[in-house]
C-alpha cells in the first residue's frame, strides 16, 4: 500500500484529479494487450516532463517500481505493473511541439498518437517510417520504448532508424537529452540504447523524430495461393528479383477465415495462403514490377492475381490483412500472439514446422506475416476458460520460439519482451551475452525501479502472473 | 620490466611468435600520434582477441585496436599504447545467404572484398566511407563510418543487425540477431557502433544488404551559392528517391579538378546528385533533376558515375597525413548557411553531404597553428548554435591537444563514463582517444 503522504505529493505533482486509486480503476491498468496480470497501486497521469520527472522522483526516493503507459497495446506485458508501485500514464502527453518540415524533423511529446501524427504529416508529403498494425491507437512513446516496426519498415527500417533525440527522465527522476537534430553526436549512442529498452531505462517524454518524403506512387499486388508454401517461395522469388517491395505479407487459411467472418471482403476461404505485394516509388517503375510480382505468383501457380493501382483498389485489397489481427482475435476468448523472426529463406521449413506443431498440440495456429523481413505473428488460439487449452497453447508456442532458435531467427521481431519472453531469451542468448546486457540496466536503473521484471530473465524464472487474455 | 615481460609472454602464448610483434622496427609502422606500441598482437580467432583484452586488462596494458588502418587518423591524440590489436586476420566472411539480404562477416573483411563477393548475387552492402576500400568492416563500424550514400541508407548503427564482440574479462558475447527485424533483448549492438573501440571489440558483424539497384548515375552542375541552396531544398525534398547529394565548394572541387568533367569557378559551388533505381525510375529522376540543376548540368551513369563519386567521398578523408580536417554536423537546412560560412574564410574548402547535415571542411595549405585554430573555433561555435556538432577528424597532435577533438564539453558524460566503466572496468580499451 502507498501511504497517504506519498498520494498526497503525488496529487500535487500532477493534480488530484489525475491521480487514480480507487480499485476499479486500478484493476483497467492491471493489463495491456497480452496474458500478463498486475495491479499498481495508483496511476498517475503526468502533463509535462517535469511532472514526469517529479512523479520518478517520488518514486525513487521511496524505492517504489514504476511503470510508463501508452495506449496499452503492449503485446509482451510490457506496460503491465508486475511488482505493483506506480503507473505512470502518458496520453495527456500528447502534443505535436514542432513540425520542422525543411529539416525533415518533428518534435512530439510520448502520448501523440502514431496515426494522428500521420495523418497531420501526410498534408506536408512527409511520414514517420514505423507502422505498427496497432497504429491507430499505439503511442509514440510506445513505440519508441518497444522499437515498434509494421509492414513498410521491409524498406523503411523500424522506429531505431527515425529516432533522433529524446527527452528522457532516468529513473532516479533527472531530465536529460539524448541524441540532437543533427546527426552523430559525439559519444555513445545513448538514443540508440534507450529505443527498445522496454522502459527498463527511464521514460521518454518527447521525441525528435526523423521524417521521410511519402512515396511518389504506390502499387498493391494481391495473390491467393491453393497452398501456403508457393505463397513463401514467391517472396523468395521476389527479393531475388531485386525488387525492392514496401512491404510482403502473408496471411493463412485460418486467418483468411477468420477475417471473412468478421469483416466479409469476398475473399474465397479455401485458398491456403493470401500474399499481398506493396510497391512504392517513382510512379513509372511501379507497373513493370507489379507485373513481374504477379509473373512470379501466376508461375507458382497462384489461384488469384490482382494488381491494385488506385488509392481505393489498394484500400480493399490491405483491408482483410488490417483487419487480420482483430478478426482473429474474435475466433476465440484468447490468443497467445508469437511474433518469432527468422532469416527469409528459412521461411518455407519454418511453416511445416508449425504446422506439426499444430498437429501436436492440437491447438490452431492462425499466422500472418511480415514476410518479407521473416517476422511470423503466428496466433495461437486458445479458450482462456480451458487451462489445458491454455498450458497445450504455452507448449505450442514455446516450441515456436524454438524451431526460431534452431533456423538462427529470434524470438521477437517486434512485440518486445516484456514479461512473457523472458525465459526465452535463453534460446538465442549465452548467459555471457545475457549478463553483457545486464550491465547496461545497471547504469541506467541501478535500483531496478523502472519496469522492474521485465526484458531480462531472473535467477528464480519469470515470476510473471500469465492467465488468459480476454479478447 | 619484468612484469612487462611476463605480460608479453602471456601474449604470445595467446596468438603464438609469429603472430606477436615486439621487436622495434616491426612495431614503429603501428605507430599512432607519434605512441610506439610495445606489441603488436595479430589473433586469428574471435577467442583469441577476448583471451588478448583479458590479459591486457588484467596487466593494464592499453588496448588500441586495429582494422585496416585507414581511419586511425580519428580522434583524441593517442595516451601510451601498450598492445596493438590488429584484426586483420580475422577476414572470413562467415556466411552469407543472398536470399536472406544479409550477410555475416569477420571485423577483419575490407568493404571492398565483401562488396565483390556480394556483387556476385547483385547485392551490395550500401556504404560508402571515405578512404580506401581496404577499410575494414570493423573499424567502419567501430567509427559508424559512412559517405553520401547515407542519405537514403543510413549508416552502420542503421545497418548492422547484430555483432560478435570480445570483451575485456574475456567473453564473446553477440549482439542483436541475424534477422532485419529483432526486439529480443537490449540492442546492445548500438553501444559498440561508433564506440572507437573502448568497450569491446567488435570481432563479427551481421549486416543488411540491399539489391544492387537496376541502375545509378550522378547530375553534376555548377551553381551559385543561392541557386545551390535553393537546389538542394528541392533535391533533399524529392519524393524520388534520390540517393545522395552533396555540394561542394569552388577551393575544394580544386582538389579534385583533374577528374571533373565540369568546371568550377569563382564562388559556384559544385552539386552532386545520386540516381538509382529501376531504369523507368532513373530516367524520371535525370528529368527532374536536370529541371531543378539547369540546362548545363552533366549526367554520368554506371562506372563512370561509381568512380565519381568515389572522388567526391574521398574529399572527407585527409588529403595527407594530419592534414587538419573538422567535420560538421547541423540541421539539414542550415548546410548552406555553413558552407556561406566556410567560404568566407579565405583558402577554407568545404564539402557537404547535404542530406545528412554533414559538412566537412579543411584548410587547403595548413597555416600556422592559432589561425587554424581561430576558425575552427568560429565553425564549432556556429554549429553548436545550430543545435549542431564539430568534430576535428584529422590534425596535427599539436592542433588536436589545443581544440578538443569531440568537443569543449559532451553532453551525458557521466552516462557515458558508466558505460566505459560498466564494459571496461579496468580502462584499458582506447588510449583516450575517445570521449572516454
Amino acid at each position: 500500500m502507498l501511504d497517504r503522504r506519498l498520494l498526497r505529493s503525488l496529487a500535487k505533482t500532477v493534480g488530484r484529479q489525475h491521480v487514480l486509486t480507487e480499485p476499479a480503476d486500478l484493476i483497467l491498468y492491471s493489463y495491456d494487450s497480452s496474458t500478463t496480470r498486475g495491479r499498481p497501486e495508483a496511476v498517475v497521469f503526468p502533463s509535462s516532463t517535469k511532472e514526469v520527472s517529479q512523479t520518478v522522483k517520488l518514486c525513487a526516493g521511496r524505492r517504489i517500481p514504476f511503470v510508463a503507459r501508452g495506449a496499452g497495446t503492449n503485446l509482451s506485458g510490457g506496460s503491465v505493473a508486475l511488482r505493483g508501485g506506480i503507473v505512470i500514464e502518458l496520453s495527456r502527453m500528447n502534443k505535436v511541439l514542432e513540425l520542422d518540415t525543411l529539416n525533415q524533423r518533428v518534435l512530439v511529446q510520448a502520448g501523440v498518437v502514431n496515426l494522428d501524427l500521420q495523418q497531420m504529416l501526410a498534408p506536408h508529403g512527409l511520414q514517420f517510417c514505423p507502422d505498427p498494425a496497432s497504429q491507430k491507437v499505439s503511442t509514440i512513446g510506445g513505440n519508441v520504448a518497444e522499437n515498434a516496426a509494421g509492414p513498410h519498415c521491409l524498406k523503411y527500417g523500424v522506429t531505431t532508424n527515425h529516432v533522433l533525440a529524446l527527452t528522457v527522465v532516468l529513473p532516479s527522476g533527472e531530465v536529460r537529452q539524448f541524441g540532437a537534430k543533427a546527426l552523430d553526436p559525439p559519444g555513445y549512442d545513448l538514443v540508440g540504447l534507450f529505443v527498445g529498452s522496454e522502459g527498463t531505462f527511464g521514460i521518454a517524454t518527447e521525441m525528435m523524430l526523423r521524417l521521410w518524403p511519402l512515396p511518389d506512387s504506390v502499387q498493391v499486388v494481391l495473390a491467393l495461393f491453393e497452398e501456403l508454401e508457393p505463397a513463401g517461395e514467391a517472396v523468395s522469388q521476389i527479393i531475388a528479383s531485386g525488387i525492392v517491395a514496401s512491404a510482403l505479407e502473408i496471411m493463412d487459411r485460418g486467418t483468411i477465415e477468420a477475417v471473412e467472418a468478421s469483416f466479409p471482403s469476398g475473399l474465397p476461404t479455401d485458398v491456403e495462403a493470401l500474399l499481398l505485394i506493396e510497391l512504392d516509388g517513382a510512379a513509372e517503375a511501379l507497373d513493370r514490377q507489379a507485373e513481374r510480382c504477379a509473373a512470379i505468383c501466376r508461375g507458382l501457380k497462384a489461384r488469384q492475381v490482382e494488381i491494385g493501382r488506385t488509392p481505393e483498389e489498394q484500400e480493399r485489397l490491405w483491408s482483410a490483412r488490417r483487419s487480420a489481427f482483430g478478426a482473429t482475435a474474435r475466433l476465440s476468448s484468447a490468443l497467445l500472439v508469437n511474433d518469432a523472426t527468422v532469416p527469409r529463406t528459412r521461411i518455407p521449413e519454418v511453416l511445416r514446422q508449425m504446422q506439426d506443431i499444430e498437429r501436436r498440440y492440437g491447438v490452431q495456429i492462425a499466422k500472418v506475416f511480415h514476410a518479407g523481413d521473416g517476422n511470423l505473428h503466428s496466433n495461437i488460439l486458445f479458450d482462456r476458460d480451458d487451462p489445458e487449452g491454455f498450458r497445450r497453447a504455452k507448449m505450442a508456442s514455446a516450441e515456436v520460439f524454438q524451431v526460431a532458435a534452431g533456423v538462427g531467427g529470434t524470438i521477437t521481431g517486434e512485440h518486445g519482451v516484456g514479461v512473457e519472453k523472458a525465459e526465452y531469451l535463453r534460446l538465442i542468448y549465452s548467459p555471457a551475452d545475457i549478463a553483457a546486457q545486464g550491465r547496461l540496466r545497471e547504469v541506467f536503473d541501478p535500483l531496478h525501479l523502472a519496469n522492474p521484471g521485465k526484458v531480462l530473465p531472473t535467477e528464480e524464472g519469470s515470476s510473471a502472473q500469465i492467465t488468459g487474455a480476454s479478447t | 620490466m619484468s612484469a612487462v615481460s611476463d605480460s608479453l609472454h602471456r601474449l604470445d602464448e595467446i596468438v603464438g611468435d609469429a603472430n606477436l610483434l615486439t621487436a622495434t622496427e616491426a612495431v614503429s609502422r603501428y605507430t599512432v600520434d607519434g605512441q610506439q606500441p610495445l606489441a603488436v598482437a595479430c589473433p586469428g580467432s574471435p577467442e583469441e582477441v577476448a583471451a588478448l583484452l583479458r590479459t591486457a586488462a588484467e596487466a593494464r596494458l592499453s588496448v588500441l585496436l586495429r582494422g585496416g588502418g585507414q581511419h586511425l587518423y580519428l580522434g583524441a591524440p593517442s595516451e601510451p599504447i601498450g598492445l596493438v590489436v590488429s584484426l586483420a586476420r580475422l577476414d572470413r566472411i562467415v556466411e552469407y545467404q543472398a536470399g536472406d539480404l544479409t550477410v555475416t562477416a569477420q571485423a577483419g573483411v575490407s568493404l571492398g572484398s565483401l562488396q565483390r563477393r556480394l556483387g556476385e548475387h547483385e547485392q551490395v552492402l550500401p556504404l560508402d566511407p571515405p578512404g580506401p576500400a581496404t577499410a575494414t568492416l570493423g573499424g567502419i563500424a567501430a567509427s559508424n563510418l559512412a559517405g553520401p550514400m547515407r542519405m537514403r541508407y543510413g549508416s552502420p548503427r542503421d545497418l548492422v543487425l547484430g555483432l560478435r564482440v570480445a570483451l575485456t574479462d574475456g567473453e564473446v558475447i553477440r549482439t542483436g540477431a541475424k534477422t532485419v527485424k529483432n526486439v529480443a533483448g537490449y540492442d546492445l549492438s548500438k553501444l559498440f557502433i561508433g564506440s572507437m573501440g573502448t568497450v569491446g571489440a567488435i570481432v563479427e558483424l551481421t549486416l543488411r544488404l540491399i539489391p544492387r539497384p537496376e541502375e545509378r548515375g550522378m547530375l553534376m552542375a555548377v551553381l551559385s551559392p543561392e541557386r545551390a541552396r535553393q537546389a538542394v531544398t528541392e533535391v533533399i525534398g524529392s519524393r524520388l528517391e534520390i540517393s545522395a547529394c552533396n555540394v561542394i565548394t569552388h577551393p575544394a572541387a580544386t582538389r579534385i579538378a583533374g577528374h571533373l568533367p565540369i568546371t568550377v569557378a569563382g564562388d559556384a559551388h559544385l552539386v552532386a546528385v545520386g540516381l538509382s533505381g529501376p531504369h523507368e525510375a532513373i530516367a524520371r529522376q535525370d528529368r527532374e533533376m536536370r529541371a531543378l540543376l539547369g540546362d548545363a548540368c552533366v549526367g554520368l551513369t554506371g562506372k563512370e558515375a561509381d568512380s565519381m563519386w568515389e572522388q567526391l567521398r574521398g574529399l572527407a578523408y585527409p588529403r595527407e597525413r594530419e592534414a587538419t580536417l573538422l567535420r560538421i554536423s547541423v540541421p539539414i537546412a542550415a548546410v548552406p548557411d555553413v558552407l556561406e560560412l566556410i567560404s568566407s574564410q579565405p583558402g577554407w574548402c568545404a564539402a557537404a553531404h547535404a542530406g545528412d547535415g554533414i559538412v566537412y571542411a579543411w584548410p587547403a595549405e595548413e597555416a600556422d597553428l592559432l589561425t587554424v585554430k581561430k576558425v575552427l573555433d568560429l565553425l564549432r561555435g556556429t554549429a553548436s548554435g545550430m543545435g549542431g556538432f564539430a568534430i576535428l577528424e584529422s590534425g596535427s597532435v599539436a592542433l588536436k591537444r589545443q581544440f578538443p577533438v569531440w568537443g569543449d564539453q559532451v553532453a551525458n558524460g557521466d552516462l557515458m563514463a558508466a558505460l566505459k566503466a560498466a564494459y571496461d572496468p579496468t580502462g584499458v580499451l582506447g588510449c583516450g582517444r575517445f570521449v572516454c
